[in-house]
């Protein structure tokens, strides 16, 4: 995917935008609990697609934005968005990034320490949800994300194999 | 060449993600241990409101149309109902202003200071989705129209929660179901009392602190106590809906349905109290004799300015 590039300057941040959109869409409480890590989702896109381009502050902010829409501690999901985002760069090198399979073994490591180490940061701060449906987004995370590529695919355009000439 | 470069780049990252998470764990720490970082967190929330409101937009014009498009029959038996009940509070009403009447010249007889009116504003609660296990919402009225934290808030005649923090324009609502959330509340029944803990689940309260002798029902409603001086006394919080003995405990593990409907309100109301207990504390313990004194002072304090002039 290297001969990707942003559709226009800013689609990444229009993205992230959509990614929020669909973070606060009201949902019944049942449903709730099965809510995709849009944002997080997203920020693994752009690591698989234009790892260049991806920007730790932008992820950094992202998350501080999440903070104070979810009420918790501020710099919480700032936090573990960077290491989502770091993760993502890191392991990239390691797997073949077109390769579903492999992105859904590099998404299951990165959401499920960023679901970690935002349990451990809850739990320390007295928020412990204390029931085993808080790993649903994971499962849920994985079954969008095909149809959330596609979506997001909308925000880069390929190269052609042409223009090179 | 390629591998320096790639080294280069990889360090560089590092750098910053280092940097990242020491200012997070900064900010972290700072936040849990005091409340310095309160103006960041109102000016981000001033900056993200819009983006609320604009995605709840759609759906507060689709309950707008659905409410503009609704059946003719179904709207005038719902007209018919409200003038109903529009009839049967305004009786309610006529009775209050004579209590109030009464009461007021009762109070005038004992000399006591009279009891100042709560008043009221309508707020509505965006239905934007946050924190899947916290049970906060935001609101559409802010420090604008004089919100202030741990403000109480209801919904029809029950209780609906408090306002835990405010920006000018919106403020957020803690649901008296959130986990971090108590209300004492008594027994309608029984005048016996408890502590209604939220449970993070919808609509369900867990009442805690009550022994395992004390007479309970299904279907006891709990009243705000009024201790603590928060909520005002005697507004429905709950209703038991399950009750459980452990032969182990010597508490009965008690789970009450709050009266609010927490999945369908929209529209809350923001209470303003008169601090009354501050007001009749320095009053109250008073003998006549002390209060006669006083009075005395007083209207020699109102002469004395009067000759100055």
């Amino acid at each position: 995917m290297n001969s990707a590039s942003l559709r226009f300057p800013g689609a990444m941040i229009a993205s992230i935008a959509l990614a929020f959109v669909l973070l606060l869409m009201p949902l019944s409480d049942s449903l709730l609990l099965w809510r995709p890590e849009w944002v997080a989702l997203a920020f693994i896109y752009w690591c698989l697609t234009l790892p260049d381009k991806v920007s730790l502050f932008l992820a950094w902010f992202a998350g501080l934005f999440i903070d104070i829409l979810f009420g918790s501690i501020l710099g919480q999901h700032a936090f573990t968005m960077i290491i989502v985002v770091y993760m993502s760069l890191r392991l990239l090198p390691r797997i073949s990034a077109n390769t579903l399979w492999h992105q859904y073994a590099l998404i299951s490591l990165v959401l499920g320490t960023y679901l970690l180490i935002n349990l451990w940061i809850m739990a320390a701060t007295g928020n412990n949800p204390a029931t085993w449906r808080y790993w649903l987004p994971l499962l849920s995370s994985l079954i969008i994300w095909p149809i959330y590529t596609w979506v997001l695919s909308w925000f880069r355009v390929e190269r052609g194999r042409f223009d090179e000439f | 060449m390629n591998d320096i470069i790639d080294n280069n780049s990889q360090s560089s990252l590092l750098i910053k993600f280092m940097l990242l998470v020491a200012i997070s764990a900064v900010v972290m720490a700072v936040d849990y241990r005091g409340t310095a970082l309160q103006p960041v967190r109102t000016a981000l929330t001033m900056l993200v409101y819009p983006f609320q409101y604009a995605v709840d937009a759609p759906f507060r014009v689709s309950n707008y149309l659905s409410d503009y498009f609704s059946d003719h029959k179904k709207m005038a038996a719902e007209n018919r109902q409200l003038r109903t009940t529009l009839d049967i509070y305004a009786a309610r009403n006529q009775k209050y202003h004579s209590i109030a009447s009464e009461n007021r010249r009762l109070r005038e007889q004992l000399n006591a200071v009279s009891a100042v009116k709560e008043h009221f504003l309508l707020a509505e609660v965006l239905s934007v989705s946050g924190n899947t296990f916290r049970r906060k919402v935001t609101i559409n009225r802010g420090a604008n129209e004089d919100i202030y934290t741990g403000q109480v808030v209801i919904a029809g005649k029950n209780i609906y929660g408090q306002i835990d923090s405010i920006a000018p324009n919106s403020a957020e609502i803690m649901q008296i179901i959130d986990t971090d959330h108590a209300i004492h509340v008594r027994n309608q029944r029984t005048d016996s009392s408890a502590l209604a803990v939220g449970t993070g689940k919808t609509n369900l309260l867990e009442l805690k602190n009550i022994e395992a002798n004390v007479d309970i029902k299904e279907g006891d409603i709990y009243v705000s106590s009024g201790l603590g001086q928060l909520y005002p006394a005697d507004y429905p919080v709950a209703v038991v809906s399950s009750i459980a003995y452990n032969s182990r405990d010597s508490f009965m593990k008690v789970m009450a349905r709050t009266l609010t409907d927490f999945t369908t309100t929209r529209e809350v109301l923001a209470i303003w109290q008169a601090k009354k207990a501050a007001i009749t504390k320095d009053i109250e313990p008073q003998s006549q004799l002390k209060k006669n004194k006083q009075k005395e002072k007083q209207k020699n304090k109102q002469i004395t300015p009067r000759k100055k002039n």
